[in-house]
């Protein structure tokens, strides 16, 4: 009887999510719609700005996996560096 | 020109680099010891320096995607960050976010007038903000202040019991299956409890408009009861989902400036190394204690900024940050000072 309950109690509290479909979505914001002039840039601004200008999802898919990338590489890069000079960490006790 | 001065090809100005810098520094140091993102220090600064308001929340979201990768890591060598709570946290948060979103429209409807084009919701979001602030702040400072008097009652609770040859059984939770045991935080607790607390903390975010880092992180401690530092790692490993989410959804829109994102980040990932590395120094009730002050502090100047007095709370809100800074520099360079004495005692006591 209590896992008939249990189940039942578990059937009920799946269904909360279909609140989220009440009503409109997430407020995403308005595209800017504005087109970067190319004229005066060179090397790696008018690598970025050529791609903001053609394709922004080729543009956003570049600026997340560049921010992602830099993130590890600097991870790595200061792991080594901080080990090098003995300020390396290790796991901890957690004291409260 | 100044000499520090970049040119940002998106935003097509010049800005400063040292002043991104900066600001990524000051929010790493902030991100890795308290486990936020800082987006509510990273906007008021670049609107005060002047950098264009069209590029900020996605640029800052870019920084802060790239910084908690960097965060997230060395807590994780650390062993704060409790993988798979995170992970689940995810899904209830996506939820709650989405209620809390929709029921924002909904308010915006009710009550829209042409005085008031945001219907009730500007004024419900932020005396919300505001009491959510100070409440959540007080109620920290309150547990800081009484912890070591709950610690004496509950010993001499114990005592008693012992004496009278009776065992304590522990305080249960809810205890609705399925139980899901979490062996780096160290507890057991109903899936239900842990969905059901990233389903608040996602629906007061999404409710907000805010990141929700500041929300979760008390969130874990006291409702779901991480130890403070594993709530830190794991939010900021919660964060860098949301941060990638952000980072890809505000590009698309062009509204991310890569440039001044890299910057950020540069200075970022030098402040994160300083914060993460404090935590190793200061105990959990240390932590609570800095960061109900955080956002006490980030309270007055919702309300400041409420009152109308908007250049002084984003100067409040710099200034707050930049404190904590030095705050907890100072204290992981007496932390490490105290460490370094103590192996020089331990070699010499070693070679007698």
């Amino acid at each position: 009887m209590k896992r008939l309950w249990v189940i039942i109690f578990n059937l009920l509290l799946c269904s909360v999510p279909t609140l989220a479909w009440s009503a409109e979505g997430l407020d995403i914001p308005a595209e800017l719609g504005k087109k970067v002039d190319l004229t005066k840039l060179s090397g790696i601004n008018y690598f970025f700005a050529q791609w903001y200008n053609d394709n922004m999802w080729v543009y956003a898919a570049i600026v997340t996996a560049l921010m992602g990338l830099l993130g590890l590489t600097i991870a790595l890069v200061t792991d080594v560096f901080l080990k090098m000079i003995g300020m390396d960490v290790h796991k901890i006790e957690h004291h409260e | 020109m100044g000499i520090f001065d970049i040119y940002l090809p998106i935003a097509g100005m010049q800005f400063n680099a040292l002043i991104l810098i900066a600001i990524g520094f000051s929010v790493g140091v902030l991100g890795g010891f308290f486990g936020v993102g800082g987006a509510w220090v990273v906007t008021p600064a670049l609107n005060a320096f002047g950098f264009p308001m069209a590029y900020a929340i996605g640029t800052d979201l870019a920084h802060i995607f790239g910084k908690s990768i960097v965060a997230t890591a060395k807590h994780r060598k650390m062993g704060n960050v409790d993988m798979k709570l995170g992970l689940l946290s995810i899904v209830g948060s996506v939820i709650g976010v989405e209620i809390g979103a929709r029921n924002v429209m909904w308010l915006s409807e009710l009550g829209k007038t042409a005085a008031r084009p945001d219907g009730f919701a500007g004024p419900v979001v932020r005396y919300t903000y505001m009491v959510m602030l100070f409440g959540l702040g007080t109620y920290m400072l309150y547990d800081y202040m009484t912890k070591d008097k709950r610690a004496a009652a509950q010993a001499a609770k114990v005592a008693a019991a012992s004496r009278a040859g009776i065992t304590l059984e522990p305080k249960k939770g809810w205890q609705l299956p399925p139980m899901i045991h979490f062996p780096a935080s160290g507890i057991t607790i109903s899936f239900w409890t842990v969905t059901g607390v990233f389903l608040f903390t996602g629906w007061l975010s999404g409710f907000l408009g805010v990141g929700g880092g500041f929300i979760r992180m008390p969130a874990l401690i006291y409702l779901i009861g991480c130890p403070t530092a594993i709530a830190v790692g794991t939010d900021l490993f919660s964060v860098l989902f949301s941060g990638a989410y952000g980072c890809m959804t505000y590009g698309v829109k062009g509204r991310v400036e890569i440039i001044a994102a890299v910057l950020m980040l540069i200075g970022a990932s030098i402040g994160a190394q300083i914060g993460v590395t404090a935590v190793k120094y200061i105990r959990g009730y240390g932590i609570r204690l800095l960061f109900a002050i955080m956002i006490i502090l980030a309270g007055t100047s919702v309300t400041l900024k409420q009152l109308e007095f908007k250049a002084a709370a984003q100067w409040m809100v710099m200034c707050a940050a930049l404190g904590m800074c030095l705050v907890i520099m100072i204290k992981l360079w007496n932390g490490f000072k105290k460490e370094q004495a103590e192996k020089a005692a331990y070699a010499v006591k070693e070679v007698k």
